[in-house]
């Protein structure tokens, strides 16, 4: 009887969406694909660089070091939180740490300990957002921006550089030819894919950010949910620091600036969510292959760097206008 | 339009409510008083007793639900769908909308009245048509039809007994509340209910049984009182630890609490239990895809496919879904919220029919209704409550219709 109300009232427009919506819902699975084989495409036809082992191998470490913070970020826009503002401070965490600590305690503790820290970081986060309830958007700036504060203050405001050739080494070399730092990234890619689309902590996730009343109504343990979704990113943001660090052996306060821009940026290309409730690892790291792979086209091809921003904010908003269209399509 | 569900802007007036999207002014300079002093002409006219200055968050549901016929009937309209307006009204509410429509009946305005409460389409159509699984059964005028024959138009058979009373072994006293209180809408509310037996738990729009129910549960904190469960105290701090206790809730509000709509009917239905289906933290498919697969078939849910997105269902769908996903948790004691509330009379007969089975293998069930006949057919015991307050409970020789009002609007006449 309700049907027939909002049949009425034209509100009822699912039957025609499950039927007509077939070429939108194949899009929307394969559109990211088509679009990085286009800019490949296009990149070796225009640019002789383009199509070479240095430059693509390039393009993949660069990409792994944001790849790491993109898979955390995942959850963040999954759990409904919106983004992490506080990542450039966690990558700083990671790199100064994992450098500064190493004529103290060694290379590998020094790593660990600075992950570690980034993730009490994210701890705080988490609890100012899943317990207090404060926006994640101002919670994590502010946390963002007095972690960097103790971080510079420590180590006072100076660059440190790297003491220990072995892990530098072993940051920056190859296994099998391929560089280290990618093999780290693919290992917690398949990890968050596994977590968030197998594990129960993943599902959790996902019924958090789709309804939160419900998953709480669901006995599932919301704020201790979204509390760690912020965990997870500052987690793989301190590693994403410490190889960041390792590799360039040095690392200012600054370093870790404009990477929350490029993770939000892939994660929301490659179609997860803004609103939470919808999306996966691969669609992130899809969305992270293309906007990288579109910088490096542009880079080579000489666009000026207002230009490349311009291209990347136009991404951004088309990715989340379209989301939203979508959704209100009833189709992801 | 009037929609069955509330849509309205809490954060605005009335006035501003009643007037969105059509506001009076120019260049977007608003005429504020005027809009106020209209707001309140269309909402006196229509005999309602609110300030058009309020914040609409502030009014009761009930209220609002008149905000939402008063934004309908400023617009000046010749036709008026109501879909379920009565939804979450009291019959004292009911009764004064229906005044409200057979003046604007009288005014000229045509008015198309969506319900699946037979009694008021007796009381207040003219003409009557019979709507089953999408097609036109019939039209008729009301007077040449009954409530019965109007029940065989909607489920194309003969239904003998619209609310059969199975007939449960009861046994001991399962859940157990005593004097228990939140500090704000309910105190000294105390009640039990036994193995085998439904205890309603009805009363008007604003009495707070619902708030009772979240509490008991762990959605909101009880400052007050004991809860016990099989004899032993229990503290219910959250929703995990009153699953932990044996209690499963069904909320009132399937589409804000019950159903997590990007999800499929599996996923909804194996949340609450999920760590039960995980080893080594990854969720057994198998496991997961076997239990929705069990419960669609229980409950017959259709159309018959776990995959589907819970949203794409039918509202009676969607709270056998919401049943089962608590029954997999095997609750000793499991809160329904208006069940039967926006769902069709063939899913309401099978809810029933569900409850029944429940009951039969010896669990408790507290239902909420505001729904006498529902709550005097199926119910073993009922309390009432009015202004967060419980009555003694009423046992089946006890209650009647006019008992239950009496008591739920505190005129009791002797």
């Amino acid at each position: 009887m309700t049907d027939a109300a909002m049949e009425i009232s034209g509100l009822n427009r699912n039957d025609r969406f499950t039927r007509g919506s077939r070429l939108v819902d194949a899009l929307s699975k394969t559109g990211l694909l088509l679009a990085i084989l286009a800019v490949v495409a296009y990149g070796s036809f225009a640019s002789p660089a383009f199509f070479t082992t240095g430059n693509l191998l390039n393009v993949l470490t660069s990409m792994s070091i944001v790849g790491i913070v993109v898979v955390g970020m995942t959850f963040v826009l999954v759990v409904g939180g919106l983004a992490d503002l506080s990542v450039p401070a966690t990558i700083a965490c990671g790199a100064i740490l994992s450098l500064g600590l190493q004529p103290l305690i060694g290379p590998v503790p020094a790593f660990v300990l600075a992950v570690a820290l980034a993730g009490l970081i994210g701890l705080l986060n988490g609890v100012l957002v899943g317990y207090v309830g404060i926006n994640p958007i101002i919670a994590t700036l502010g946390v963002g921006t007095i972690g960097l504060g103790i971080v510079q203050a420590a180590v006072g405001g100076v660059i440190v550089y790297g003491s220990n050739t072995a892990s530098a080494e072993f940051a920056k070399g190859r296994l099998l030819g391929i560089p280290v730092v990618v093999l780290i990234f693919l290992v917690i890619a398949l990890i968050g894919h596994f977590v968030l689309s197998r594990s129960f902590w993943g599902r959790w996730t996902l019924a958090t950010g789709g309804n939160y009343n419900a998953a709480e109504a669901s006995a599932v343990p919301v704020k201790a949910v979204k509390a760690g979704a912020f965990v997870i990113t500052a987690l793989a943001s301190g590693v994403s620091g410490g190889l960041l660090g390792l590799t360039l052996q040095s690392a200012r306060p600054l370093i870790g600036s404009g990477y929350e821009f490029s993770a939000i940026t892939a994660v929301v290309v490659g179609g997860v969510s803004i609103i939470g409730g919808f999306g996966s690892v691969p669609r992130a790291i899809a969305g992270l292959i293309f906007v990288q792979l579109l910088t490096n086209v542009m880079v080579l091809q000489g666009v000026r760097t207002p230009i490349q921003g311009f291209v990347l904010g136009i991404l951004i908003v088309g990715a989340v206008g379209m989301d939203a269209a979508l959704r209100k399509r009833g189709v992801v | 339009m009037v929609h069955q569900e509330i849509n309205l802007v809490p954060d605005l007036t009335v006035a501003e409510n009643v007037y969105l999207g059509r506001m009076p002014g120019k260049w977007s300079y608003l005429r504020k008083g005027e809009m106020v002093r209209k707001a309140a002409a269309v909402l006196d006219e229509l005999g309602a007793a609110i300030n058009p200055r309020e914040r609409l968050g502030n009014l009761s549901i009930s209220q609002q639900q008149l905000v939402e016929i008063a934004k309908a009937y400023a617009a000046q309209p010749r036709i008026i769908v109501l879909d379920e307006p009565t939804s979450s009204l009291s019959e004292h509410e009911t009764a004064a909308l229906f005044r409200i429509l057979r003046k604007m009946r009288d005014d000229g305005i045509a008015i198309v009245y969506i319900s699946h409460r037979l009694k008021e389409v007796l009381e207040i159509a003219d003409e009557v048509t019979v709507l089953r699984d999408g097609s036109m059964i019939e039209t008729r005028p009301i007077e040449g039809i009954t409530a019965g024959a109007m029940i065989r138009l909607m489920v194309g058979r003969e239904v003998s007994n619209v609310f059969p009373k199975s007939a449960a072994e009861i046994g001991a006293s399962v859940l157990r509340v005593e004097r228990i209180g939140d500090g704000a809408s309910f105190r000294d509310v105390s009640f039990d209910v036994r193995a085998g037996e439904i205890l309603g738990l009805t009363g008007l729009v604003g009495a707070a049984r619902s708030e009772v129910a979240r509490a008991i549960f762990g959605l909101s904190r009880i400052v007050e009182g004991s809860v016990s469960i099989n004899g032993r105290k229990v503290v219910i701090s959250s929703p995990s630890a009153a699953v932990r206790a044996g209690i499963a809730y069904v909320p009132e509000d399937r589409k804000g609490d019950g159903i997590v709509p990007g999800m499929s009917v599996r996923e909804n239905i194996s949340l609450p239990i999920l760590r039960r289906l995980t080893s080594f933290g990854r969720i057994r498919g198998s496991a997961d895809r076997s239990l929705s697969a069990l419960y669609v078939k229980q409950f017959s849910i259709s159309p018959p496919d776990g995959e589907r997105r819970i949203n794409l269902l039918s509202g009676g769908n969607q709270q056998k879904a919401v049943i089962a996903k608590w029954l997999a948790a095997k609750p000793a004691v499991l809160i329904l919220d208006e069940p039967t509330r926006g769902v069709d009379v063939g899913a309401k007969a099978e809810i029933h029919h569900i409850i029944g089975q429940l009951v039969a293998d010896g669990m408790a069930v507290v239902m909420i209704s505001s729904e006498l006949p529902e709550i005097l057919g199926v119910c073993d015991r009922v309390v009432v409550m009015r202004d967060g307050r419980a009555s003694q409970p009423l046992t089946r020789a006890e209650f009647s219709e006019e008992r239950i009002m009496a008591l739920a609007t505190g005129e009791e006449a002797a």
